[in-house]
């Protein structure tokens, strides 16, 4: 009887094959991602069975925040109704979302400074730098150079915080109907007259293709009605949610989208 | 494979350097790979959020001539109201959706309670086994004319008789065929009607290609049908606000300034 020899084999696993899999995978996931951009608060949209994309360019969005979810604020409804906004350009282009955002400033400002003589504010180029760099913001007009001051992890800190009363850019400071536009109408008349004015084609300093863009987002903004999206939680009551629609409405933006969730709904046989 | 073979062709030379094999080890390469997917998996968004386009009218004031009406067969109204337990929307406990409550009305509201024109309650149901159900049922068959030449299309599409391109451009003309009797429909979202609510119902109307609609904020007329409503039916509809700051959507227009 001979004695069955178990041979040693060596343990090493040949790796190489594994590793030519996870390069393409990740060079699927880096081909294919856009990053989430980075929002002050999570809402879940309501569904619909529309089937149109958020277009990835030229896309103004009003976030609206919802109320508290955690369970641990004793009034969830201080946290309801802050508003955020931000600004979306051409990734590839030249009219970048920067500048798109800091010509979107610039005239924000100047309207703001226009209705607020003895409250005027004024930015330094590096707090406009951090303007643009910033992807969604929420404050009102007069708070705005504090905030841009921070840093970005106090800021986001700062903006997180849905109990702060200086969150959410004020939209219904403006009882006393003296003319004077309150500061989300502010940033909606900055969106139309920048849109506007390079439409007409009266601004300096631009190339004939950012023209081309900026006419684009006109368009996206004024006919089409793609430009400007609201983004509200499913739960958050209409009445807040129509304050915003009356703002946007009072701003001649009749034409918006609204942010959905998909949903598939089973059809019916005739 | 991730070895090199330096043996050299298999004759042993004397005095030849012993050569050894060439054995570079993956695994780590492999683990850093592994982060790095993972990290691209959690911060990327695969699906894409859709949109819903509405167009509301201007907010300035249109005069009276000026304003189009409605034919009184053709318009139907829908009040829209969300339950509530406490603070949060109630939830159905078969579904697990929010419970949203429709109260419609067909042509002009008679508030005099002559006529037997009074308000019906529905629901957003969908489709039950292929058939349409609850708000949508009736919405269909306001609109049964737009509907047939609707499923016409769809079939056509579906039978490749014509393109995605052509099928769009077909129904958006069909959904406005002026000769077809089409409905008008009014959407009054009451005050506790969450926006999920909304969405539902300008769903309905995508849905069951309904070209003309409208949203409004509920008036004195609708409050007094749902008083009615509630007498009848012994129900409580109207609640006050369950958010204290949004008082009321007067106050909200209100505070909008005019056009500068």
């Amino acid at each position: 009887m001979g004695k069955v020899k178990i041979k040693k084999k060596s343990t090493l696993i040949d790796m190489t094959a594994m590793s030519d899999v996870t390069v393409l995978l990740l060079t699927f996931f880096m081909l294919t991602s856009t990053f989430l951009q980075k929002e002050p608060t999570i809402v879940y949209t309501p569904s619909s069975v529309s089937e149109e994309k958020v277009p990835m360019n030229n896309l103004v969005t009003v976030l609206i925040s919802s109320a508290d979810k955690s369970g641990k604020l004793e009034d969830p409804a201080v946290a309801e109704g802050k508003l955020f906004i931000s600004f979306t350009g051409d990734a590839d282009s030249t009219l970048s979302s920067e500048k798109i955002r800091g010509m979107m400033l610039d005239e924000a400002i100047a309207i703001y400074n226009e209705q607020h003589k003895n409250n005027r504010i004024t930015l330094s180029e590096a707090q406009k730098a951090e303007f643009r760099a910033t992807n969604m913001m929420g404050v009102g007009f007069q708070d705005l150079p504090q905030v841009l001051s921070m840093s970005i992890s106090e800021r986001d800190k700062f903006m997180g915080d849905m109990t702060n009363p200086k969150v959410g850019i004020p939209i219904d400071g403006n009882k006393n109907r003296d003319g004077r536009l309150n500061d989300f109408q502010v940033w909606l008349k900055a969106i139309y007259n920048v849109a506007q004015r390079i439409n007409n084609e009266q601004t300096e300093g631009l190339t004939a293709e950012e023209r081309q863009q900026v006419a684009n987002l006109y368009t996206a903004l004024m006919r089409k009605g793609q430009g400007i999206a609201v983004k509200a939680d499913k739960d958050t009551p209409f009445t807040t949610v129509q304050m915003v629609f009356d703002n946007l409405q009072t701003m001649k933006l009749n034409k918006f989208s609204l942010m959905t969730a998909l949903k598939s709904e089973n059809e019916p046989t005739q | 494979m991730a070895q090199i073979d330096t043996s050299g062709g298999g004759k042993k030379k004397k005095g030849a350097q012993k050569k050894i094999a060439i054995h570079v080890d993956f695994t780590p390469m492999v683990d850093m790979n592994m982060l790095l997917i993972t990290f691209f998996m959690l911060c990327t968004t695969m699906i894409k959020s859709q949109t819903l386009q509405i167009v509301l009218p201007t907010n300035e004031d249109v005069k009276k001539e000026q304003q189009s009406q409605a034919k009184q067969s053709e318009a139907i109204t829908l009040i829209l109201d969300t339950e509530y337990e406490g603070d949060k929307p109630a939830i159905d406990a078969e579904s697990g959706k929010t419970v949203h409550n429709i109260y419609y009305y067909e042509g002009i509201a008679d508030t005099t309670f002559a006529t037997n024109n009074y308000l019906r309650k529905e629901q957003f149901i969908g489709n039950v086994n292929h058939e349409a159900q609850g708000i949508r049922k009736i919405l269909r068959s306001k609109n049964e004319q737009v509907m047939k030449e609707y499923e016409n299309l769809k079939n056509k599409w579906k039978n490749k008789e014509i393109t995605k391109e052509e099928f769009d451009k077909a129904a958006k003309k069909n959904a406005s065929d002026s000769l077809k009797t089409r409905p008008v429909v009014v959407i009054k979202p009451g005050p506790n009607t969450t926006y999920e609510g909304l969405i539902n119902a300008i769903d309905e109307m995508n849905i069951n290609q309904i070209s003309r609609y409208s949203i409004e904020l509920p008036n004195h007329g609708d409050t007094l049908l749902l008083r009615h409503y509630e007498q009848a039916h012994g129900q409580t509809i109207i609640r006050p606000t369950v958010r204290a700051k949004a008082a009321a959507p007067a106050a909200a227009a209100e505070a909008s300034t005019p056009n500068p």
